[in-house]
């Protein structure tokens, strides 16, 4: 999977998860400010990402450092080649 | 100390007559039963005896905003609904009520037998068969909680009073209602926004089912049931809905110039400590007792009973001695239940606004199906025809599990 798809199967999470409007899902916006999740659409998020791309993100720590979308898809994406490569979680079914 | 008066200045419902206290009224006026066969939609349940049920409206979910809306059920989409239609009623329109209360002033008491139904199998569908907790979501949660109407209705509108959840089965919604005339009375809050909301979920109907208590002969003929007080009753129709109001300060409401539909003069809840399924006649009769006396009411005084008659065979009995004791055959007694179902939690609110309806527009509504009244609910005036009359007082009933008993006095002070 390229950054391509996995950013559009992210953007197809806050579009219907989060009901973002696309045209407000670029890299620079702000998780909490320009996109309006809060703390419980974190948690929500986690397990959306977690279930679509079967990766454990929950303990991460680097995950504390995201604070736009492009952060976010950069950290899912490196997750997901982590775990490709063989050095991460396990891929959940 | 001085006691405050209380007033009801607004109204709001969501029952299986459809959106909207109109909606309840037409459908009551038109002698409608609101029962349907649910032998398709249950169909994956083995060994319900009872396939009848008196479903709610859908609501358009989508007008409430995300963050508001995710932590909502069926129940709580219901309380908010009727809670803003309550706002509207009182204020004209449900944004400019907020200048009418100083922070703190305006509380939100909501009962239901328990949290959602449907969030909380859902929520053990997700966990239980890995035994995963990581399967459980974020807002689920919210969803289950006991308090879960009062809480998602008081975020959404911005209530900063006391927030209560009133969680007694079938007295739910009444017991709600009496605590805001308690509070308000004591001064506590200006106003209340109370009552009850139910959903309906197959879990619901099976648990009075597997204690004889739900309907079950009727299921091909789901409009004739259920029949509070008649000699064929055979249990309960579940039901879901919401009935909220606005219970406000008599000296704030006339401050205000607000519309008043009746003063809440009595009320009391109580316990029969007896037995935790089967109603006792000599607790319902204290209880009505203590409310009359609340208000201030001789018996005599008494113009209407709305009972609360489910159409249980034990329960109907009960209630019908203890109004036999209280109120001879002299007060006209009906149950609605006939009509809408038993919405439990939220049966004390919606009926008290069917009620209210009844004393504005002076009619009292039968009780739907009532055709040859058991001999053990004799020696009462049931009403089993439209009947045009004056309410100048009324006193509404509702008893659950556990033997807990509410009874609320109200008297029309136009």
């Amino acid at each position: 999977m390229d950054k391509q798809q996995v950013n559009s199967r992210i953007a197809t999470i806050f579009e219907t998860e989060f009901e973002v409007a696309p045209d407000r899902l670029l890299p620079d916006a702000h998780l909490f400010q320009d996109l309006g999740l809060d703390s419980i659409d974190v948690v929500e998020m986690i397990a959306a990402l977690q279930k679509e791309f079967g990766i454990q993100l929950r303990d991460s720590e680097e995950a504390r450092a995201i604070r736009t979308l492009g952060n976010l898809q950069d950290f899912v994406f490196a997750e997901i080649e982590k775990s490709q490569a063989g050095d991460g979680p396990a891929p959940q079914p | 100390m001085q006691l405050k008066r209380v007033v009801i200045t607004g109204l709001g419902a969501i029952s299986p007559m459809g959106v909207g206290v109109e909606a309840l009224r037409s459908g009551l006026a038109a002698g409608r039963s609101s029962t349907v066969s649910m032998r398709g939609e249950w169909k994956h349940f083995r060994n319900m005896h009872s396939l009848v049920a008196a479903p709610g409206p859908d609501l358009d979910e989508r007008r409430i905003p995300r963050q508001n809306r995710r932590s909502m059920s069926r129940m709580s989409f219901y309380g908010h609904d009727a809670a803003r239609q309550a706002l509207a009623d009182a204020f004209g329109d449900g944004s400019s009520w907020s200048g009418h209360f100083s922070p703190g002033r305006l509380g939100c008491i909501i009962g239901s037998t328990t949290g959602s139904p449907i969030a909380l199998n859902r929520t053990f569908e997700m966990m239980l068969p890995e035994r995963d907790i990581a399967k459980l979501d974020a807002v689920k949660f919210f969803q289950c909680v006991s308090h879960t109407v009062a809480m998602n209705v008081a975020q959404c509108l911005g209530i900063t009073g006391t927030v209560l959840a009133t969680n007694s089965a079938c007295a739910s919604g009444l017991q709600a209602v009496g605590a805001a005339c308690d509070l308000i009375r004591l001064g506590r809050q200006d106003a209340v926004l109370c009552g009850g909301a139910e959903e309906l979920h197959p879990s619901v109907t099976g648990s009075f089912d597997v204690l004889f208590a739900a309907s079950s002969r009727f299921n091909d003929a789901p409009s004739e049931t259920p029949r509070p007080f008649d000699r064929d009753r055979d249990g309960i129709v579940c039901g879901e809905g919401a009935g909220i109001l606005l219970l406000e300060d008599f000296d704030h409401a006339l401050a205000r110039g607000a519309k008043m539909y009746a003063e809440v003069s009595g009320y009391h809840t109580c316990a029969s400590g007896e037995h935790i399924s089967q109603s006792s006649r000599a607790a319902l009769i204290r209880c009505l007792q203590e409310a009359l006396d609340s208000a201030g009411a001789a018996p005599e005084e008494i113009d209407y009973v709305n009972a609360h008659a489910a159409g249980t065979l034990q329960g109907d009995a009960e209630e019908a001695a203890a109004l036999r004791e209280i109120f001879g055959d002299r007060v006209p007694v009906s149950s609605l239940k006939g009509h809408i179902g038993h919405t439990l939690g939220a049966s004390g609110p919606i009926e008290l606004i069917a009620t209210l309806l009844m004393m504005r527009d002076s009619v009292l509504y039968p009780t739907l199906h009532l055709r040859n009244p058991a001999a053990e609910c004799e020696g009462l005036r049931h009403v089993t025809s439209p009947i045009s009359r004056p309410i100048g007082t009324f006193i509404k009933n509702s008893f659950a599990f556990g033997g807990i008993n509410a009874a609320l006095v109200c008297r029309n002070i136009i």
